[in-house]
């Protein structure tokens, strides 16, 4: 594909996205490059194609804290373009932090979020329900951490320009 | 220089506008949010196969056509159906050829109106990080912690109509109101084995397919408006002479409602009451029988005196619409001239 035609996507796709933003009354979208997932593969195969620049699953999201590694989290259900998967409750990715410290989410690639919300239960929990919500918002996740202890941090976060939306999981040792 | 162009790029503007907003400004105890892709046509036949080389063990077949077929019982709209042939456009697979990511135990793709669409489950005792899938169709004695098959595919046959997953309450404990659920649940959880659309399921499909008729119940996790309307015909009349009321019943105009707007009502209960003119108080004449077109009802009234009549429609217990009651409609008796009564009763024509 010629150079002109992949900046007419990106101004396109970039355009689409802060109407889109416009029109669902939230802030448009930083200036990132934004993605779109393909068309589903015409052989039939349950995912999209991961043409160039776009990722054929939802994007890795990592927690930090300052000064820390960042911490991928476990990917569990979701939505991405014509498609989706269903997985279970996830015990999530371990990551050890202080009490009091701020996570900040890291998104690779980069894709723009519309939506997210961050909630904490118990570690041995099999599931959402009776989760404390640590935060909400829209653009780069970040909130605070839990109390001290043991807990599954969940984020469930929507991709700006109706790319999908995705759970991530980590197993949050709080000291 | 073609002045149509820019048309087609608000329409699709418009419609991306209303996808975005169906998937984001859900709440609680709401509809399913919808995916973001096309429809099926209404009542569309989409048919499956198994896929080759992947084709799931007997157990496994008989559970995805069990979900097929709930899908098609219950989903109580015009939403498309699924049919299993051998030569079936769609195939589904099973095992570990799954693309669906790397935690995932069932996934789709859907190409709607014309592509088709495709699903995979995972095979029985794949280890995950998170654990051993074990499907309960599986083993002779499902063991708790098993998840069952026709569930999941139900959810999935759910997501390629159009439903994303339903937004529960905090605490979950909406959480059969539907299948298509973010986290599906093991044995012996509640919710674990649905193998009927919850009403949640049925509300999105509504909205976005429609009803399969004036007469078929609306779900109750949607809360529709309606309007009443009634008219008489005449509106004057001879002494003791017959006017006919006749009242329509439809589901509001309001643009939230997408395919249910403004749909004819019957088949319900509605009720004529009637006062005498400078009067407030109401009495019931009775339930109106339906009319000869859908959302009608009729009743036909003998007079000797004038009258004001409406209808009235009281929220069904069991599905989605709100009452309401219509404007008055007043019915002058011109002045009896031979045979007069002392007194001028009210008669209703028919059985009454």
């Amino acid at each position: 594909m010629p150079a002109h035609a992949h900046l007419r996507i990106v101004v396109l796709v970039g355009s689409f996205a802060m109407a889109l933003g416009a029109c669902a009354g939230s802030p448009p979208p930083s200036a990132a490059p934004v993605v779109t997932p393909a068309s589903p593969d015409p052989s039939g195969q349950a995912s999209p194609t991961g043409a160039p620049g776009i990722p054929a699953e939802p994007p890795d999201i990592a927690l930090r804290v300052e000064g820390g590694d960042p911490v991928t989290g476990q990917l569990g259900t979701y939505t991405w373009g014509d498609g989706g998967s269903d997985a279970p409750w996830l015990p999530g990715a371990p990551l050890r932090i202080g009490a009091g410290e701020a996570l900040v989410a890291r998104v690779d690639p980069l894709v723009a979020i519309s939506a997210w919300r961050a909630q904490v239960v118990p570690w041995d929990a099999d599931g959402p329900a009776g989760g404390v919500q640590l935060g909400s918002g829209t653009g780069d996740p970040s909130f605070p951490a839990p109390d001290p202890g043991r807990w599954t941090v969940h984020l469930d976060v929507t991709y700006a320009a109706g790319l999908g939306s995705a759970n991530y999981f980590w197993q949050v040792d709080v000291e | 220089m073609n002045l149509m162009r820019p048309r087609p790029r608000a329409a699709a503007l418009l419609a991306l506008c209303i996808a975005a907003s169906a998937a984001t400004s859900t709440q609680a105890h709401a509809p399913d949010p919808s995916l973001g892709g096309a429809l099926w046509a209404q009542n569309q036949q989409l048919t499956f196969r198994w896929r080759s080389g992947a084709e799931p063990p007997a157990a496994i077949k008989t559970a995805i056509r069990n979900a097929a077929n709930a899908s098609n019982a219950t989903r109580a709209s015009k939403a498309a159906t699924f049919t299993y042939s051998a030569s079936g456009a769609s195939p589904i697979g099973y095992g570990p050829g799954a693309t669906c990511g790397v935690n995932g135990i069932g996934c789709f793709t859907r190409t709607a109106p014309d592509g088709g669409f495709t699903m995979w489950l995972r095979e029985h005792g794949r280890v995950f990080d998170w654990g051993t899938l074990r499907w309960c169709q599986m083993v002779a004695n499902p063991p708790n912690g098993c998840y069952d098959a026709e569930t999941i595919a139900l959810d999935e046959f759910g997501h390629i109509q159009i439903l994303a997953h339903h937004v529960n309450y905090s605490d979950d404990r909406d959480y059969l109101d539907a299948v298509v659920q973010t986290f599906s649940r093991t044995k012996p959880k509640d919710g674990w084995n649905m193998h009927v659309y919850g009403r949640c399921d049925v509300a999105t499909l509504q909205l976005r397919y429609d009803t399969t008729s004036a007469t078929a119940k609306y779900s109750t996790c949607l809360k529709l408006d309606t309007t009443l309307t009634i008219s008489a015909s005449p509106t004057s009349v001879a002494f003791g002479a017959t006017t006919t009321l006749t009242a329509t019943l439809k589901v509001a105009a309001n643009d939230a409602y997408a395919r249910l707007r403004g749909n004819p009502v019957s088949g319900r209960t509605v009720t004529l009451q009637r006062r005498a003119p400078g009067t407030t108080t109401w009495t019931a004449v009775g339930s109106m029988a339906a009319g000869s077109t859908a959302g009608t009802y009729t009743t036909a009234v003998k007079l000797q005196t004038a009258a004001e009549f409406r209808a009235v429609f009281t929220k069904p217990s069991g599905e989605g619409l709100v009452g309401s009651t219509s404007s008055v409609v007043k019915v002058t008796v011109g002045s009896c001239t031979t045979s007069c009564p002392l007194s001028a009763p009210l008669r209703i024509s028919g059985d009454r």
